[in-house]
């Protein structure tokens, strides 16, 4: 396997993936604690995206400045191909694990 | 929506994470924070939304996301600097740029300050050494000299010398004197040591009392301080001397002989004085004994004023109140003033000597203060010319900076940054010309040094030098920086980003400039000029004795007895057509030449103040006045033929009129006391008037002609020959004749009018000095005109390429654009003129026989101002002019 990702990592490929144009760090940060109803810090949110981008599974730019944030801009994310492909790759392992072990994951009722 | 519009993130945390990200970019992560804040706002209360920020900005603090970004930052141009030392380095960069850009602007502002930086350095250098006299003395601010002034009749003196006994009495009679020493100067001696043959010639013999250690910090080598001037033929010598006499051997007990007469031993060495002081001994000789010199410090009359008095205040002893009570002590001694007569004893400090002493005795030349502030004031209208170029050249291409400060303006810019900005940028150039300065004034010392005769040298060792450098730089890049830097940072970013420079009206604060910088020059030209006019007036002044061809043999007392047979054996040379034995010679200063005066009145009156005339006395001998060519206007000079001669008198007119022996005073008669050095009042004694010469300069310029008395003595100072031709077998011979006959004995030699010219070294060094300072003055000036030539033609390219279209000729043009800097220049002259007649008849006030300075002087200086000023304009007129004007008109 290529690149590994971690899961927090993950999420945060995928909460990028589906905000599409508006992703960028408080959209990211909400979006995550609303779907996975987890407390993210800035600090440790950040810290996972600077590592993303540093692996090239990321790319991002600043917007322009709005009247809202005391006129600073806002630092926007997407995918790159790297990122789509480390997440299919992912996506491919998880896939075939469930279907090898879907007897045993069924869940009892 | 709730609105909250008062509540705003905590500031601590704020100022706590700017200061902690410093120079990273963290816009984006400041954005999150502070809309996560806002939108907690809404979902919970303030104090938990202001918990949560502060919780979200530690978390980034320590994030790896924020480490990353500090790293990247680091290796950012600016990195881990301040916002303020980013801009700051950006200015510099800027600055940097634009000198590279703008070449010949930064070579004429650059040169400008670095000549007029040298010339102030030399000039301060001056000034410090002139103010560093006698301050090697620790207990300077409690020496004082004593001077004397007195009238008698017409009679006038202020010396720096007083009665022998005034310093001692003085001690005796007041308590806060600690202590005091006297000098006296007999001249030159011809001195050997005890075992040696040759003699050598030693300028700075003083003889004073043993408490002068006790006075000034001279430093005792060798010996006893205490007691080595104590007992009579004690002498202390410098450490020079001392190496010159005896080598390395230690000089101590040793014998000198002075003048073949005096025999003296060595008592103590001390350290050779330093340059800046106000006397200069290297010989100390003691007062105390028997011969000549120790009896007249003996002499407690209240007249022959031959010492240098010095006291010494005890600490804490107020000047003053010992000043007030001189006058009673003068009374004392001297008995009350009658009339218009006066004696008057004052303290003059003994820092002050050197700059504001110049007084009849003084033990050595001293200084000016006049020129000392004469000096200052050019170094600062040189240093203010040098300004003016950078204030003219920065505004004249404002039109170019004129962009980037509208834009600077618009990114937000405010005024202060960008007159921070250019006056940064007038503080790199200032720095930059003042460093070029320093390199030029170390060239230049060793010119200044050998024209004012004074060791100059660069304290290039001393930090303060550098300290005081910076501040220099400092206060003259803001002199210069301040104008320039208000007016381009008012520019109006809206009008000049549409392309409307509007230079407004300092055009005409810029013509200001330009004619005070040739107001300047013009006056310190005028200053050369006349001061070279009257050098020369001096040179070529019809004096009443002929100075040239006559050679001065120096010291001929050590040919005694023989001096007349010297004077024979001379006279046989082929190319010597007279010869004479004297001691005075119609020139002044220094202990080779010495004076004599005496008091006379004419028979048949009583002597009273009214009728005393204080007279040159001067001994000389049969052929003194062929020699020399003095003028008989009435009787005859001395002759052999008249034995009774030798109570004769040759007067000079003036000596004639001030006794008042009317139409005819021949065989008139004019009386004097009796006795040496030392007058005896009881004995007058008679002489007889048998000739008058005519007046003749034999003091300096500066003064009248006085009245004077030739008489027939011995007086063997000096054998003048006057000679034909070639000088040089004459030497040869005269000096073959002294070794025979003096062996031992140096043979120096110089001539009349060399002697004579020095007396005006002063004047002849101004001289050079204002000529140097009017160069630099003209020459900074004029690279400040080239260079706004350069702009505006540059401006006025558009203009004259329709002028030539229209049929303007090349000629025209360049009239057209130089006329606008000869308007400049008249101005310019019309405003110096008076102020230079004002300069010029000031100084020449110090001489009463001066050359009459005409208009021509004014002329020549503004003509030459001008002819140099077109020619530094000519260049960009006729480039301007000259060009093709399709280009021009094209060219947008």
């Amino acid at each position: 396997m290529k690149g590994y990702i971690g899961e927090f990592e993950e999420l945060v490929l995928l909460t990028i993936a589906s905000l599409g144009e508006n992703a960028y760090g408080v959209a990211i940060k909400e979006d995550i604690e609303m779907r996975a109803d987890r407390d993210i810090s800035l600090g440790a949110l950040h810290s996972t995206i600077t590592r993303l981008e540093e692996k090239k599974f990321i790319r991002s730019w600043l917007g322009e400045p709005t009247q809202e944030r005391g006129g600073r801009r806002k630092r926007f994310f997407e995918l790159t191909h790297q990122g789509k492909v480390a997440l299919h790759e992912i996506k491919a392992l998880r896939d075939e694990l469930w279907k090898l072990s879907k007897a045993t994951l069924t869940l009892a009722k | 929506m709730k609105t909250k519009p008062s509540v705003k993130p905590p500031r601590l945390a704020d100022r706590l994470f700017e200061w902690y990200c410093n120079n990273a970019s963290i816009e984006d992560l400041h954005g999150d924070l502070e809309e996560l804040f806002f939108r907690n706002l809404e979902k919970m209360s303030v104090r938990r939304a202001k918990w949560n920020y502060w919780r979200h900005v530690l978390s980034l603090i320590f994030s790896y996301a924020l480490r990353r970004r500090k790293q990247r930052a680091a290796f950012h141009p600016y990195a881990g600097a301040s916002a303020q030392t980013a801009m700051l380095l950006s200015y510099l960069k800027i600055g940097f740029r634009n000198l590279v850009r703008n070449k010949s602007y930064a070579v004429v502002n650059i040169g400008g300050l670095a000549i007029s930086g040298a010339v102030g350095l030399m000039i301060l250098l001056f000034i410090a050494h002139e103010r560093s006299y006698d301050r090697y003395n620790s207990k300077a601010d409690r020496i004082y000299r004593l001077n004397f002034e007195h009238r008698f009749g017409e009679n006038h003196a202020h010396m720096a010398t007083t009665p022998a006994m005034a310093a001692s009495t003085l001690q005796q009679e007041f308590p806060e004197i600690e202590s005091t020493t006297r000098f006296l100067d007999y001249g030159t001696y011809l001195v050997r040591a005890a075992e040696a043959k040759e003699s050598i010639k030693e300028y700075h013999v003083l003889w004073t009392d043993s408490t002068v250690f006790k006075i000034f910090s001279l430093q005792v080598l060798e010996g006893n301080a205490n007691k080595a001037l104590a007992d009579p033929y004690g002498v202390a010598i410098s450490k020079r001397t001392a190496v010159k006499y005896f080598g390395n051997a230690s000089a101590l007990g040793k014998s000198l002989v002075l003048d073949n007469r005096i025999h003296a031993q060595v008592t103590a060495v001390f350290e050779d004085l330093p340059a800046v002081s106000h006397f200069h001994a290297d010989m100390l000789i003691s007062l105390a004994g028997d011969w000549p010199a120790a009896r007249e410090a003996r002499f407690s009359g209240f007249s022959n004023n031959n010492f240098n008095s010095y006291i010494l205040l005890r600490p804490g002893a107020d000047v003053h109140s010992l000043e007030a009570k001189l006058p009673a002590f003068v009374e004392k001694y001297n008995g009350p003033s009658k009339g218009g007569d006066f004696a008057r004893l004052e303290l003059m400090p003994l820092l002050d000597i050197h700059l504001h002493s110049q007084l009849r005795g003084e033990l050595e030349t001293n200084g000016d203060i006049t020129y000392v502030y004469l000096f200052f004031a050019v170094a600062v209208f040189v240093l203010i010319i040098a300004c003016i170029n950078f204030m003219n050249l920065a505004t004249a291409q404002s039109t170019q900076r004129a962009k980037e400060v509208g834009i600077r303006k618009v990114l937000g810019s405010q005024r202060g940054h960008l007159v921070r900005q250019f006056l940064l940028e007038s503080f790199i150039i200032t720095g930059a010309g003042f460093t070029v300065a320093i390199g030029l004034a170390q060239l230049l010392t060793a010119l200044f040094s050998s024209i004012l005769q004074k060791p100059l040298q660069l304290p290039l060792t001393e930090p303060w030098f550098y300290a005081a450098l910076g501040v220099a730089t400092g206060v003259v890049s803001l002199l210069a920086g301040a104008y320039p830097s208000f007016v381009l940072s008012g520019f109006k970013p809206v009008s000049v980003l549409k392309g409307r420079t509007s230079l407004r009206s300092n055009g005409v604060l810029r013509s200001g400039l330009v004619v005070f910088q040739f107001v300047v020059s013009i006056l310190l030209m005028v200053g050369a000029f006349t001061v070279n006019q009257q050098v020369a007036y001096i040179q070529n002044k019809k004096l009443g004795f002929e100075k040239d061809h006559v050679l001065l043999v120096k010291d001929a007392y050590a040919l005694r007895p023989n001096s007349g047979v010297y004077k024979t054996e001379a006279a046989k040379i082929p190319a010597v057509r007279s010869t004479t034995v004297s001691g005075f010679i119609p020139v002044e200063g220094g202990s080779d030449f010495p004076r004599r005066d005496r008091s006379f009145w004419k028979e048949g009156t009583q002597p009273s103040s009214d009728n005393l005339v204080n007279i040159q006395q001067w001994s000389v001998d049969f052929d003194y006045i062929t020699t020399l060519g003095l003028d008989v206007v009435d009787g005859r000079g001395f002759s052999e033929d008249f034995p009774s001669d030798s109570a004769a008198v040759v007067l000079n007119k003036t000596g004639a009129d001030r006794f008042g022996l009317g139409s005819d005073p021949i065989g008139k008669r004019i009386a004097t006391f009796g006795g040496g050095r030392v007058p005896d009042f009881d004995h007058p004694v008679f002489f007889t008037v048998i000739g008058v010469v005519d007046d003749f300069h034999f003091s300096s310029l500066k003064e009248n002609i006085g009245p004077l008395a030739l008489f027939l003595g011995k007086s063997d100072g000096f054998v003048s020959i006057r000679f034909d031709g070639d000088p040089k077998p004459v030497i040869d011979k005269l000096e073959a004749t002294w070794k025979r006959m003096a062996p031992g004995q140096p043979f120096q030699y110089s001539f009349l009018d060399q002697e004579y010219g020095r007396m005006y070294a002063g004047e002849q060094r101004l001289a050079k000095l204002f000529g140097i300072f009017a160069a630099f003055a003209v020459i900074i000036a004029c690279i400040g005109l080239f260079a706004l030539t350069a702009y505006t033609s540059q401006q006025r390219t558009k203009e004259i390429g329709i002028r030539k279209v229209l049929g303007a000729s090349v000629a025209s043009i360049v009239f057209l654009l130089s006329g606008e800097f000869t308007k400049l220049i008249v101005i310019a002259f019309v405003v110096a003129a008076p102020l230079a007649w004002v300069g010029v008849r000031w100084w020449l006030e110090n001489f009463t026989y001066k050359v009459d300075i005409g208009l021509m002087v004014y002329a020549a200086a503004g003509l030459l101002v001008l002819v140099i000023a077109w020619l530094t304009t000519w260049y960009h007129s006729f480039r301007a002019a000259s060009a093709d004007p399709v280009k021009s008109i094209r060219t947008e």
